[in-house]
């Protein structure tokens, strides 16, 4: 079950909020066709690492990174990275739900279209399909693309966000707590998705469910303001954690 | 273990309430297997009975322990170290319970024996008694210290239990080959010894429980052997 | 205190609050249907003109025609007489003094409306026919009831042998009310029967448009790249900082930059819509970057980074998604502003709008009128007709004004239901 190709290294990872830092050398490995589980404490700092790996962080004017980030040994941490390139190969789902308030076949045709990843209506066609497919949604949505993806339910919609980030063939799927908002059944559903998933995709979730990390990740990281504690299996994290610190946090104990 | 306790208040007295219970059941068990040993010893029927009736109450705090484990893990989806704390108490209990029965059927085994047991007979088992006893003892203060090293040395221990189980064994079956009319007598004394042995046998269980519950891995080797008395014949 | 009277009494609280809204409410729509009744009651009337039947007989004799005219003949010819003549014959007069006195009755364009009668018709020549001649401001006044007929003869402008003659032409049915279509067609006048506020009309539609032109594409490329784009610094601080201070300077400010650039340092020429129209995007900029702003600022940023996470770039991710839903907020934002400027006042007196200007404007660099500024002159003229020609222009005013502030309405809250 444990892969040893590794798909991300980040090495001396520093960011800055302005004169906040909110990341302290962080060295972590992410290894390729395998969930990743990030968990910590709220402002720990594991959202702004997988904002990092995207480079989702350029928004934000006043935030500096330094340190490396290498996928497949390529460094992205570079001005000369083309970051619409990178966020091709790297999609992302939020926590919220936010699919386009249009509609669903528009929603999963976009990314591809601003690529241009498909010739015709049909090629199109095909890639939406394909993509509602693998994120499960296309059964219950095949006969309604043309009504708003707004529309569904939450759970529906984060897996047409999941089914938006597939469709433009990423390798790597960020999810920045993908099942905060949804009720326990949408929510297995997400869970059983990504368990689909990572055969063909590496996977990094930042979750705030302990129990989540568990069902759906092979490796889990600690975060703990702005440092990475422990990486380990997730089986030993949440067995045996080699820290103290993270065996408080998993086990409700932190200070 | 952690310095630092739950957030959750109620957790951590359900965690300590368990840990109480456990202590207690841990308490009763010694008091009848001493008590057996004694009873043996002296041949007190009358403690005999005492001691087959008081059994139900080790069974009724280990149901009580089952159910305060079964309501932990579902409320509180334990992690880590708490994990381990339920696992291996619920395992903990359940040797500790076995160790109850078989003091029980040593008492049993009192009852058809004659008031005046040789010297001879008694002294290896007497001596096997208190190395249990002594050993019962000691994994309960490692439970409470929650130590490592001691478990281990307990676990260890169980080398001299086999041995003493084999030379009182030995010299029943001496006894036995002096006469056969002593053939009774000399069967019941063999599965007192074989009892006491297997509580021996509990104890290093939960020994390795313990190993399991404060180091998160089980303990390195094999299960030390004495020389057996089967494999020995 | 008991607990229950601090209840009672928190509930008395709540009672009275409500009685004050209520009450203001309600004084608030009464002063509104207040000012909307003395509107309408004065102003309805303007709608509608009084005439004289007239009958004319365009005879080539009396028009010094030749046969079968051109309409360049047509145009070219004098109708003075034949006018004269066929209003002398509407009541036998007899004297200069008398004579006059008939002719007041009609409004002083008595000729051209034969004549423009004449152009549009021409298969009434050597024909006989009845024309309603447009009555003075006196008789129309007097028709429509506003005239003080009780008051002493040396005080009333209309002497007694004309008001005999009015009521002697009511009797005969030759006095009518038709509607007013001078109110529409014609620019400004001194006679109050021959004002319009065509001219104001078309001013104030050449105003907005170059308003419009230039402030929309403005505002919105200013608002999306202060929005999106511009990193937040001092300097784009202190730009926000001063768009907001633009928008709460007063007009007249403007009026005076207008004055003071456009038509001093540039040379614009004076009371044209074009020099309105750039003074009023002037005013009107920081009222739209402002809405703009806030419906981009309304979009939630989850859509933005949706968009960036499948790689779009930013302008992409802008254009694409954020915009698109903006859109509604921004153009209801751009035409309350421009509902604003429409009715903007100030700014148009300083440059030079309130000239008096009779013919209708034609291109944006025509001198012409506003309706604000027509109100604001009429509002200042001595006749009776004025009073309910500035009452319609008001009128005519608001309704523009509600129509741009429903469409407003109607666009936000019709594309914020769809999606």
């Amino acid at each position: 079950m444990i892969s040893n190709n590794i798909k991300i290294k980040t090495q001396d990872l520093n960011v800055y909020y302005g004169e906040k830092q909110a990341l302290f050398n962080v060295n972590l490995d992410i290894h390729s066709k395998e969930v990743t589980a990030l968990i910590g404490p709220s402002g720990c700092g594991k959202s702004t690492f997988i904002r990092c790996i995207n480079r989702m962080n350029d928004v934000i004017d006043i935030c500096k990174i330094d340190g490396s980030i290498k996928i497949d040994d390529k460094e992205i941490i570079d001005n000369n990275v083309d970051v619409v390139r990178l966020r091709e190969s790297i999609g992302m789902v939020f926590q919220k739900p936010n699919p386009f308030p249009k509609s669903i076949y528009d929603n999963i045709s976009y990314g591809p279209s601003i690529h241009g990843l498909a010739d015709n209506k049909s090629d199109m066609d095909k890639i939406v399909e394909n993509s509602l497919k693998k994120a499960a949604l296309w059964e219950e949505v095949k006969d309604r693309l043309d009504e708003p993806g707004t529309g569904l339910s939450g759970g529906q919609q984060q897996r047409l966000c999941i089914a938006r980030a597939i469709s433009v063939n990423p390798e790597v799927i960020l999810m920045d707590e993908p099942c905060s908002a949804l009720d326990p059944i949408a929510t297995a559903k997400i869970e059983e998705l990504i368990d689909e998933l990572k055969k063909s995709y590496t996977i990094v979730i930042v979750t705030h469910s302990m129990s989540q990390a568990v069902r759906v990740s092979q490796r889990t990281g600690f975060f703990h303001l702005g440092k990475i504690i422990e990486v380990d299996t997730t089986e030993k994290i949440f067995k045996n954690p080699g820290n103290q610190m993270t065996q408080d946090y998993i086990t409700g104990r932190f200070g | 273990m952690s310095e630092i306790s739950h957030i959750v208040k109620s957790y951590e007295e359900e965690l300590q309430n368990l840990n109480d219970n456990l202590i207690k059941m841990g308490s009763l068990v010694e008091k009848q297997l001493s008590d057996s040993m004694e009873a043996i010893i002296k041949v007190d029927k009358e403690a005999a009975d005492n001691i087959i009736k008081n059994d139900a109450k080790i069974n009724e705090l280990r149901a009580i322990i089952e159910e305060q484990i079964v309501t932990v893990l579902v409320k509180r989806a334990p992690m880590a170290i708490d994990l381990r704390l339920t696992i291996s108490t619920l395992k903990i209990s359940s040797d500790l319970e076995r160790i109850g029965d078989l003091a029980k059927s040593v008492a049993k085994k009192i009852k058809p024996l004659p008031h005046d047991l040789p010297e001879e007979l008694i002294a290896s088992l007497r001596r096997l008694g208190d190395l249990v006893q002594r050993q019962l003892k000691d994994i309960l203060d490692a439970y409470l210290k929650k130590s490592k090293d001691l478990a281990i040395k307990i676990w260890k221990t169980d080398e001299k239990v086999d041995d003493l189980t084999h030379t009182a064994m030995n010299e029943v079956a001496d006894f036995l080959g002096k006469d056969k009319k002593n053939l009774d007598l000399a069967t019941h004394l063999l599965f007192v010894t074989k009892n006491i042995e297997r509580a021996g046998d509990h104890i290093t269980n939960i020994a390795e429980s313990l190993f399991y519950l404060i180091e998160g891995e089980h303990i390195e080797g094999a299960r030390p052997k004495g020389k057996d008395f089967d494999s020995n014949s | 205190m008991t607990k229950e009277e601090r209840i009672k009494k928190r509930y008395n609280a709540e009672k009275r609050f409500k009685l004050y809204g209520i009450t203001s409410v309600v004084l608030a729509i009464l002063f509104v249907v207040f000012l909307i009744h003395v509107i309408f009651s004065k102003g309805s009337s303007a709608f509608q003109k009084t005439t004289i039947n007239v009958e004319l007989n365009f005879t080539l004799d009396s028009l010094y025609l030749d046969p079968n005219p051109s309409k360049d003949d047509l145009e070219n010819v004098e109708y003075y007489d034949l006018a004269i003549e066929s209003l002398l014959k509407v009541y036998q007069v007899n004297g200069l003094k008398e004579e006059k006195a008939l002719i007041n009755l009609f409004s002083p364009d008595y000729e051209y409306e034969v004549r423009d009668f004449l152009i549009k018709n021409p298969e009434f020549i050597n024909k006989k026919t009845i024309l309603k001649l447009t009555a003075s401001d006196d008789i129309d006044q007097l028709h429509k009831g506003n005239y003080p007929r009780h008051l002493p003869e040396d005080r009333r402008r209309i002497n007694d042998f004309q008001l005999m003659m009015y009521d002697k032409l009511v009797e005969q049915n030759k006095i009518d009310k038709i509607f007013n279509n001078y109110l529409f067609q014609k620019g400004d006048s001194r006679n109050p029967e021959l004002a319009g506020i065509g001219g104001a009309l078309v001013g104030s539609f050449f105003t907005i448009i170059i308003t419009l032109l230039l402030s929309f594409p403005i505002a919105i490329f200013a608002s999306i790249y202060l929005e999106e784009f511009a990193p937040k610094n001092r300097v784009t601080d202190f730009i926000e900082i001063n768009i907001n201070n633009l928008a709460a300077v007063p007009s007249i400010v403007f009026g005076l930059l207008g004055l003071g650039i456009l038509l001093s340092t540039f040379d614009l020429p004076r009371s044209t819509p074009l020099v309105a129209g750039i003074t009023l995007a002037l005013m009107t900029l920081p009222r739209i970057i402002i809405p703009c702003r806030a419906s981009l600022k309304a979009v939630p940023p989850s859509i933005r980074e949706g968009a960036l996470a499948v790689g779009a770039s930013k302008v992409q991710s802008v254009m694409h998604h954020v915009v698109p839903l903006a859109i509604p907020g921004t153009l209801s934002g751009t035409i309350i502003g421009l509902a604003q400027a429409l009715g903007e006042t100030a700014p148009l007196i300083l440059i030079g709008m309130v000239a008096f200007v009779v013919d209708i404007p034609s291109i944006p660099t025509d001198p012409s009128a506003s309706l604000p500024v027509q109100v604001y002159l009429w509002s200042e003229q001595a006749e009776r007709g004025f009073v309910e020609k500035t009452s319609a222009t008001i009128m005519i005013l608001l309704s523009f004004l509600i129509t741009l502030n429903f469409i407003a309405v109607y666009l936000r809250q019709k594309f914020e239901r769809k999606w």
